[in-house]
Parts: structure tokens; sequence; C-alpha cells
């Protein structure tokens, strides 16, 4: 029996331990190794071997402390995370709390189109914002408040620093963020008795008290999830970003949060750093993992791991 | 029925409106950049002159008509089928390995199980970025030396290396699915005498198609709708690479990106209106773990 | 065609303990029910013996082989399923044939089997049909079919019929014992319903809590009990316990006194014991108008039944006892009257351990 089930397992789990291995554990010991290195434009040949210690990691502390550009970069980072997350969040509660209230049709439609903005191509979605933030006539937003008169010239949005750019690039990720939390709210919210709800109907709660009083609270647990995991994600998210910086939409500057920065200096344009693009990435991933076991904790997710039933011994 | 049916019909009206509203910056979005394909000029500036019908955009996109690239033709359609491959390559990977893995996680007791889950929740949350300068070192260290393998390995890698992001959730989502099939019906095929590995796929496969398909789908848009790594990795365009590169088209070529970007759009429009109760579902299912 | 014989088997999930140390045979050709509410751990023994789980300790043996290591589908066993767990992508022939098709059978082998059996549990006519165009009494078959076309040693059946409505129960049940008849095979049965364990059983183990209480065939569990609890489960109505209290040749039960059944007497002097329940069924007692030598109370409620009725009598303020009565007597709330119980159907239980006295 032992034989066979060491035959099984590894059956079922290699192509799997293989994968995570491959571009997982390899990739990290390797970031964690350039970061130690002199690595620049990829010149592996001269640089893979050329270690210098703790050297990129003293640069960037320094650069975190005097380099405008850099402290740019933080500032954006944490107004970024922070707010996109408070939009993400509550976009995803409200919208999961409205679609409750409303008949399936309604709320499948709603919640389709919300996922849209997840779903469609990261080129796509960005194509979309570039043209309705877009810096002329032909942009949307430009049009519209020049046609109600608020404006006599276009502007643009995303070049006046530093809240344009901001708000351009929460604007767009909150969007694509908001359809996690939704999904999330809604199946807690689709596994809440239904009882409760039409006993509180039944004693004339209304809509708003239902939610404020029976639903919100029955999704503590839910909420928690959403806001953590999103912070991670937000933390660590670029593509969205890259295309807006790329396309000059938004200011290169401010529109430059930790993850874009260490893509950017990695594989951006022009003279490439890989090895202080690797300690940023080290410090980012250390932030990630802390992160990640303390959600883990929190939400104590191992709990939810259950022993197989009915497995044959 | 989530609430009684007889709470007044003005509220719920007043919801679906309030909601309506504020999607609609994300509808007029969408919309404009379809009608633009098929118009002579930009509609995005909302004005009804803007709006000149045509197919023009649609014929030159698969011609490969862009002059901003200085007179050479692209072929869309090879671009289109790049992006196909890798949708197809990363799809196929991730459902494979992930109806294996699963499998396991659902059904078999070991040591390490549970360290095994959460280490893949974890590998869910790890920084992409993080990881992407190490999968490229691997990338330049594995690069082989003959040259006319080297399109072909980089569409091997971008696959693999696209793939491996994916597998941490499919495969939680995949064991969802396994848990939800009766014990019996295994210990049923145990009894008569099948060998884990049968029961697999004679009982379990058939039985989770819905999984599979939900897991296939979302590989494909991953592999569909990837930028990073297939700017990073892979030495063809696909049609991200195409847009991105190719957006600081005068204004009098913009129409035609907004073709190629419906024409992206395309499949994201299509599982959308024939899976989209599949998309809901596994969606929630795969975050509730 | 063997005897299963379990040797102190005990199965524990984690901390919790599912099956305390069973010991119990199973004659060759018997059919043995194994009865109990939910979570008593007679599901666990039948997986147990199927090989599903492997006990924490003791031994399984068919005949004199040691089974206790040896993987279910090395144990020649049939399996039905409470949800019958027919494979729903295979259509019926198909699940009938996938056990043999795993043994490899040939081809022809096969058909004429599947054939065989399809026809003697009268499904032959739905055998290019999937599980979901059939009934719920045609899927059940299906099910027996799948267990018995391997022509198992034992046939194993795990609330087989809990899936059917009440009318065809009744009609499956007469017919799964006559096949079993017919058969000749070891069959064990596990169930919650105590009808269906007399109806059908040769015998019946009562299982709570991990324990075997009592193993009997069905007049021995239900006229000689050997716990409250066991008689108790059985019958329905089930058996009525009042509280008496022993004083000399008398019980004491609330507001009457009656003298002790005469097969007491002797056992109650030697334990000299004073605190009894007294338990009746509710088909072992008559009412009677009015004051007489039984139980004295007064009618609390009553549930025409059709040929006979319920009556609730209240014995104290919050004691009721269940009686039978025939349909034409007509009762008024609140009358007084009086419990007469078949002397010799009477079985008194000590209070502490709820054991019969006969078994102390």
């Amino acid at each position: 029996m032992k034989g066979e089930k060491l035959r099984n397992l590894s059956f079922f789990l290699s192509p799997m331990i293989i994968m995570v291995g491959l571009f997982y554990l390899i990739p990290l010991v390797f970031t964690v190794y350039i970061s130690f290195t002199k690595m620049r434009n990829w010149n592996i040949e001269r640089y893979l071997t050329e270690v210098v210690g703790f050297y990129n990691y003293q640069r960037l502390f320094h650069m975190f402390q005097h380099d405008p550009l850099m402290r740019t970069v933080l500032l954006t980072t944490i107004i970024f995370v922070g707010i996109t997350l408070i939009i993400n969040v509550f976009g995803g509660l409200l919208l999961a709390l409205g679609t409750f209230f409303i008949n399936e049709r309604s709320s499948s439609a709603i919640r389709l189109l919300w996922l849209l903005p997840r779903m469609s191509p990261i080129a796509v979605y960005s194509l979309v914002w570039y043209y309705f933030f877009h810096g002329s006539e032909i942009g949307t937003l430009n049009s519209i408040l020049m046609k109600l008169g608020v404006l006599s010239q276009p502007i643009p949005w995303g070049q006046i620093v530093p809240w344009g750019a901001w708000s351009v690039i929460i604007f767009v990720n909150g969007l694509v963020g908001v359809s996690f939390g939704m999904i999330v709210f809604t199946s807690a919210l689709n596994q809440i008795p239904k009882e409760l709800v039409i006993a509180a109907r039944v004693d004339g709660a209304s809509a708003w008290q239902i939610s404020r009083k029976i639903l919100v609270p029955m999704m503590k647990w839910h909420l928690l999830y959403v806001l953590t995991w999103q912070f991670l994600s937000l933390l660590t998210t670029y593509p969205h970003l890259f295309l807006l910086v790329q396309w000059d939409l938004v200011s290169r500057d401010y529109g430059t949060t930790l993850a874009l920065y260490v893509y950017n200096t990695a594989f951006g344009r022009g003279e490439q750093d890989q090895g202080l693009a690797a300690a940023a990435a080290v410090l980012l991933s250390i932030i990630g993992i802390i992160g990640g076991l303390v959600t883990l904790k929190v939400l104590q997710f191992e709990k939810m791991i259950h022993e197989p039933r009915g497995d044959i011994e | 029925m989530r609430d009684v049916e007889t709470r007044p019909k003005k509220g719920e009206w007043i919801i679906v409106f309030t909601i309506l509203f504020a999607s609609l910056p994300l509808i007029l979005g969408f919309a404009l950049l379809v009608i633009s394909s098929f118009s002579r000029d930009m509609v995005t500036n909302l004005s009804l002159s803007s709006f000149r019908p045509t197919i023009e955009n649609w014929i030159n996109v698969f011609q490969g008509k862009l002059a901003i690239t200085g007179g050479i033709r692209q072929n869309i359609l090879k671009i289109t089928l790049n992006t196909l491959v890798v949708a197809l390559g990363v799809s196929g990977t991730v459902t494979l390995i992930s109806t294996l893995a699963g499998y396991s996680l659902s059904r078999i007791k070991f040591k390490g199980r549970k360290l095994m889950m959460l280490l893949l929740l974890m590998l869910h949350a790890f920084p992409g970025v993080a990881l992407i300068v190490g999968v490229y070192l691997l990338y330049r260290l594995t690069f082989p030396q003959e040259p006319s393998f080297v399109r072909l390995y980089s569409f091997f890698y971008v696959i693999l290396a696209r793939a491996a992001l994916e597998i941490p959730m499919s495969v939680w989502l995949m064991k969802g699915f396994f848990d939800t099939i009766p014990w019996e019906l295994e210990w049923s095929g145990i009894i008569d005498g099948a060998s884990r590995i049968k029961v697999w796929r004679q009982i379990m496969l058939p039985l989770i198609k819905p999984g599979i398909l939900a897991v296939a789908l979302f590989g494909f848009l991953a592999g569909w709708q990837d930028l990073i790594y297939v700017r990073t990795f892979l030495i063809d365009q696909t049609l991200a690479t195409f847009i991105e590169a190719n957006i600081e088209a005068e204004y009098s070529h913009m129409p035609l990106i907004a073709a190629a970007g419906t024409l992206y759009l395309l499949p994201t429009i299509i599982f959308f209106l024939t899976a989209q109760q599949l998309l809901l579902q596994s969606y929630s299912g795969g975050i509730k773990g | 065609m063997v005897k299963i014989t379990l040797d102190r088997i005990t199965k524990k999930f984690g901390k919790f303990t599912a099956l305390n140390n069973i010991t119990l045979e199973i004659e060759d050709k018997e059919f043995m029910a194994l009865l109990g509410p939910s979570g008593s751990g007679k599901s666990t023994l039948l997986y147990t013996i199927a090989g599903i789980y492997k006990p924490t300790s003791g031994k399984i043996y068919f005949d004199e082989r040691d089974v206790t290591e040896v993987p279910p589908k090395d144990r020649n066993v049939g399996l039905v399923f409470q949800n019958w767990a027919l494979y729903p992508h295979m259509k019926v022939f198909k699940n009938i044939a996938f056990p043999l098709e795993l043994k490899k059978a040939p081809k022809e082998e096969i058909e004429k089997k599947v054939r065989e059996v399809a026809k003697m549990l009268h499904i032959d006519h739905l055998l290019d049909r999937y599980p979901w165009q059939l009934s719920g009494g045609q899927q059940q078959r299906v099910a027996i079919a799948r267990a018995l076309v391997k022509e198992p040693d034992v046939l194993l059946l795990d609330e087989p019929l809990s899936n059917l409505d009440a009318l065809l129960r009744l009609e499956v049940r007469a017919e799964l014992k006559r096949l079993q008849k017919e058969l000749g095979i070891t069959a064990v049965y596990v169930t919650h319903d105590q009808a269906e364990a007399l109806a059908m059983a040769d015998r019946i183990a009562i299982i709570k809590d991990g324990n075997i209480l009592q193993v009997g065939d069905p007049d021995e569990v239900y006229y000689k009990p050997m716990y409250k609890f066991v008689a108790g489960f059985l019958g329905s109505p089930p058996m009525n316990f009042v509280e008496a209290e022993v004083e000399g040749d008398m019980l004491r039960i609330y507001h009457s006194r009656i003298p002790i059944p005469k097969q007491y007497g002797e056992i109650i002097k030697k334990l000299n014991i004073t605190e009894v329940l007294f338990g009746f069924r509710p088909h072992d007692a008559e009412i009677v108008r009015g004051e007489a030598e039984g139980i004295k109370g007064e009618i609390y409620s009553f549930e025409p039944l059709g040929r006979e009725q319920i009556i609730t009598v209240a014995v104290d303020s919050d004691v009721f006892v269940k009686v039978f009565a025939p349909e034409e007597e007509h009762f008024r709330f609140g009358e007084k009257v009086t419990i007469v119980p078949r002397e010799d159907r009477v079985i008194l239980f000590d209070k502490k351990t709820e054991k019969a006295l006969e078994y102390l």
C-alpha cells in the first residue's frame, strides 16, 4: 500500500511541483542572487559573477532618503495602494449589497459588466481609458466637460501632478479591483440563510437596515479577506500602470509605483539596472511574504483545509 | 429568491439606476471603442459628426496596412495566431496540471498536504514582479544556442512561465470541484478494483467537466490577455504588444487601433455571452477556496 | 459466501472514537442488520468491512483469511451506497459492466453476466439509459446489480432504501430479502429504520456511540431488550418508560401501586434494587375507564389511526405514556382511566445503568 500511495502521489503532484520549482523557487533564488551582483543591461557574461554584497541595498536606501524621484515613487505607491484599496473594498461591498436586493436578471447583468475590467485584455482595457482620459479633444472626459462649458481647452489629465496622475491610475485600477470584492461578498451573501432576510422584512426592516444590521456583520471574515488580499495585490500590480505610463497618458514620475519601478528598472527602455531592481524586488517580496503570512494567520485559512474524509487507508 | 417578493418595486429600480449610473464610464468606454472601430474618425469625443461608418479599419487591420510602422505590413493574422498559441498553450498546461494536482489535494491524505495548500495560497499572493527578474535570468541561462530554435523556445518558455502564474489559483479551484464529487463514486470504483489513477481518469474526469472547462477558460483568458510576460519573453508579437507598440498613431489611424483592440476583445465577449454562469460561479468558487 | 469475523475492532478519527472494541460474527449466508441512530458508527463499521477504512486496532476475518490489511478490491465485496453512487456519465449497461471491465473480463462474458443480473433484477429493458433517466427504484436496482455482477462473497448495503418513497420501500424490502436468500450471499445491511431491520434481517446488531449493545434475531431484540435504549429504539411508537419505586412486593408508580411482575420478583430481591424503570409497549397494555388495578392517570390526548387509536395518558403532571385502544372506544379529555400492562411483557430496567434487570 505504501509504495502504491507514493506512486500515485508522484503521478498527480510531480507536474505541479516541477512547475513551482522552475518558475517560483528557482527564480526567487535567482532574484535574491542578482540583488547581490552588479547586473546591468542583462549583460550576463560580464556581471553574473560580479558579487557586490549589499551595495544595491545601500544604494536603494540612500535613494529612499535622498533621491526625489524615488521618494515620489514611494509616495505614489502609498497613495495608490491606500485609496484604491478603499475604493475596491467599499465599491465591491456596495455592488454586492446592491445586486443582492434586485432581481436575479439585473444582478447577473451588472455583475458581468463589472467583471469586464478584470476579464478583458489589459491592453484593450487600458486602451479604453487611454481614449477616455486622452489629453486632446478626442478624450471623452475632455469633450464632455467642454460640451458642458466647464472647460474651454482640453486638459491632459494624467499630466497634472500629482493629483491628476494619481486620480487616473487610481480610477483605472480601482475598477479592476472592485470585481474581486464584489464576487467574494456576493458569494458570502448567498451563503447567509435567506430566512434571516425574510424575518427582518417581516419585522419591517428596510434594505439599508438589513444591510447594516444583518448582512455586513455576518461578512466580517470576508471583509478582512478582501482587505488583506487586495492590499497585497495592489502592492504588486503593475501591468495597467505600465501601459498608462508607457503611452504617456499619465506622468512617468507620479504614475510609477514601486512594483512598476522594479519592472521598468529591470526591463524598461534605456539604462537597465537589474541589481537595483532585484534589491527593490526582494524588499517588495519581504513585505508580500509578511503580509501573506499575517493574512493566513488572521484569516485562519489552515482551519478551512479539511482532511479528505474518505481516503482509503 | 433572496429577498421577499412583495417589497416595493420602486426601491429596486432606484438601486438598479444608481448602479447603472456608476457604471456609465465603463459602459461608455467600451462602447466608444467598439463604435470607433467602425468609423473613419474616433467617436470618443461624443460628437455625432465624427461618426462616419466604414469597415475600412477592419479591412486594413486584416491586411496589416499600418502607415506608422514605416510602410511595413504587419501580418495581423499571424499576430492573432501567436496570441492564440500562447493562450491555448497556457490553457492546456494549466488545465492538465491542476486537474492532476487538484485531485490529489482533494482526495489523498498525505504528510505536508496542508502545508502545500497554504504554500500555494502564498505563491498566489507573491509579488510577480519579484519573480520575473529571476524568471528572465533562467530564460537567458537556458536559451538555446541553435538560432532556429530560438523563436520556438521563446513560445515554449512564455507558455510555461505564464501558466505557472495561474497554477496556484487553478489548483485550488480544481480541488474545490473535486471536493463536490461524492466519495461514494470513488469508493465504488475502488471496491471494484480500480486504481486511483483509473478512478481519476474514468470516473472523476468525466464528472468534473464543468470544472475542467472553467479552468481551461480562465487559463485561456490569462494567456490571451497577458502583456508583461509576452513582451518580456516572446520574440514574436501578440495583439497585446502590437497595441502597446502602435498606440502613438496619428489621429487618422486611431480607429485602426480601435479595430485591433475590438478584435482582441472578441474572445472575452464570446465567453461572456456563452459561459456567463460558469464564469460567475467558478470565480466565486475559486476565490472561496 | 464467507463468514465474517470482527475481532475487537476500534476505529478512531483523530480523538473521536467511532467504533469501540467491536466484536461480531456474521455467519455464512446470514442477513445481518446494523441498526442505530445516525452518528452511531454503523456506516463506519460497514466501510471497515469493505476496506475503505482501516481499523485503528483489531482484526477482520473472511472465513479464516485475515483481511485487515487487504485493499478493498481484493476482498471481493459488493457495496450498495445510500445515494447509489451510479456513475452519471455511463449508461446502465456500462455502470453494471464497469467492475467486470476493471477485472479485464472477456467481452462476451461481461455481456452475458450483465444481462443475467439485469434480468434477475428486472432492469434488462433499461440497459441503454442513463441513470438520470431512471426512477429512484430503478436506480436502486442498478446499484444492486452493479454490486452483484462480480459475484461477491459479501454484499454490503448502506441504507439503500432511505432514498425511496415509503410505498416503494415496502415493496423493495420484501424483494431484497428474497434475493439474498436465493443467492445465498452473506449480507450486511446498515439502517436507522427499526422496522426495516425487523422485517428483513436474520439477526440485528444494535449500535450506539460506537458500541454494539445487543445482537440477536428480531424476536429476541424486540421482546428481550438488554437496554432501555434498545427497547426504546425498536417498535413504533416506542416503549413507555415510567419511574417506579420498589415497596415490598409492590411497585409505586406515581399515584398508583401495582404488584411486581412475577418474572422479576426474585431478581429484585436478589439484587436488592429500589429504583427501576417500568417499561411496557403501547400494544401490551389495556386501558380501562375509571379506577382499577394498574397505573392511574387521565386522558391527555387521542390520535385515531383508522383501525385503532393511540391514547396519550398523563400519569403525572408531565409524565405521559402512550397506549393503543380499539377505535370504537371514545374518550373525553381529562377523563380518569387506568392502564393495565400485560404482566409477562413488562420489562424492568435498572435506573442507573438502564440495563434490563435480568441481564444485570
